[in-house]
């Protein structure tokens, strides 16, 4: 099967994710792909929530923190930064407190703890899948490609929100006992039963709330996941652990797409031997991956003779990987 | 104007606080006890739900804050007096059942 007929197929995979190791070309063919999809006339958001984002680079127009930006017609895109959005995040729960107790300033010991809540490495990563939930929630493209951080941190969610759940899970548990002493205590004390709790209200929206994040990820309905692999060896190796990783929290996987591979042709020119070892390296690379992901791999993209930067070079390779000429 | 109260109207206030009386009479008797317990026990399981959503301000590692700083306005009076009982306590685990 090729790439475009997969995309042709599941018309309902509206979340589209790239992952691999760093450095592979997962950018580069969020962009592509992006590319694609806009000119067949679908409206398509390529997002990014990594600090070290490269959208900005590939689309070379500055993005980051400004919101969606339209980059072509039908394409957008979007940085989100992780941190400034801590930052407000933080300060609207500040206000909530002052505006919630009539306060002029927040308690010592209250300010320091919204300050050290910072400092935690989960932070971000739950900022940024929240962050993910609020772009994707809003529903007003076909097409959402997020363009992830290296594999770590989507697995590293994953993990955390099953946690979460489970965490969660307990609670509601205990604030439900314990509204039912609210209750009993009312009803003994013959006074109305008190109001809502606020409290439960809120742990059921960020149930609401991390359920939505990992389904994003794991709704097979909905997601398409694309592993992105070079022909070296190392690489498949590690594609093939996360594969299984991916598939232990119900990533559903969609396929691979096999960067940079050198022209066999070039064999039959004068070349220097560098670039015949580096060739021949590859064909032993690309029997391995034939060997192990056979009909999954959906395209095979060559290396480019320069680097894939703004939409003019976008395009050709939007064309190779999807084997189709665009206007 | 003034309302001027008709005798069955008086008899009916005097009836009701009676009847408000016993009605207290038997709460202090019979609930009252019950009702304190309970609201002890409430207690507790609003300083345990602390505990276990900002256990980090005393040092014990709790999971990611992200969420949890949703739920810290909501709590704010009573942080003092956790801090205080949960602190307080010989051993902690007593405090939490």
């Amino acid at each position: 099967m090729s790439l475009a007929e997969v995309f042709e197929k599941h018309p309902n995979r509206r979340y589209i994710m790239y992952g691999g190791k760093g450095g592979l070309g997962k950018t580069t063919f969020s962009a592509a792909t992006a590319y694609y999809l806009a000119k067949k006339g679908k409206k398509v958001l390529v997002f990014s929530v990594d600090p070290q984002a490269s959208l900005s680079d590939i689309f070379e127009r500055d993005i980051f923190g400004k919101g969606n930006i339209e980059i072509m017609q039908n394409l957008f895109a979007c940085e989100v930064d992780a941190d400034r959005r801590i930052q407000d995040y933080q300060e609207e729960i500040r206000q909530k407190i002052i505006d919630m107790y009539g306060m002029k300033k927040i308690p010592e010991e209250i300010e320091s703890y919204i300050k050290a809540s910072s400092a935690e490495p989960a932070m971000e990563e739950s900022a940024i899948f929240d962050a993910v939930v609020d772009i994707v929630v809003k529903g007003d493209f076909d097409y959402y490609i997020y363009d992830l951080v290296p594999l770590g941190h989507a697995l590293y969610y994953l993990s955390m929100a099953a946690i979460y759940d489970a965490w969660l899970e307990k609670i509601t548990g205990l604030r439900e006992q314990m509204r039912e002493y609210d209750r009993a205590i009312s009803t003994m004390k013959r006074e109305k039963t008190t109001e809502e709790d606020e409290i439960y209200n809120e742990l059921m929206y960020i149930k609401d709330r991390i359920g939505m994040s990992s389904k994003i990820m794991t709704d097979t309905e909905k997601t398409a996941f694309f592993f992105v692999v070079n022909p070296e060896e190392m690489t498949i190796v590690d594609t093939e652990k996360a594969a299984q990783l991916f598939a232990k929290y119900n990533v559903p996987l969609a396929g691979y797409v096999v960067n940079r591979v050198i022209d066999r042709n070039l064999l039959k020119e004068n070349i220097p031997v560098y670039l015949r070892n580096r060739i021949d390296m590859q064909a032993k690379a690309l029997d391995t991956i034939d060997q192990k992901f056979g009909s999954s791999v959906l395209s095979m993209v060559p290396e480019f003779d320069s680097e894939i930067k703004g939409l003019d070079s976008i395009k050709p390779l939007a064309e190779v990987m999807f084997e189709e000429k665009l206007s | 104007m003034v309302e001027k109260k008709t005798p069955e109207q008086e008899k009916e206030n005097i009836g009701s606080k009676i009847v408000g009386f016993f009605k207290d009479f038997t709460y202090g008797m019979a609930t009252h006890g019950m009702a304190r317990q309970a609201l002890k026990t409430r207690s507790s399981m609003e300083h345990l739900f602390i505990l276990i959503t900002m256990g980090d301000m005393l040092g014990i590692p709790i999971l990611p804050p992200y969420y949890s700083l949703r739920l810290l306005p909501h709590v704010v009076p009573q942080i003092t007096t956790w801090k205080r009982r949960m602190l307080r306590e010989k051993d902690l685990m007593d405090s939490m059942y």
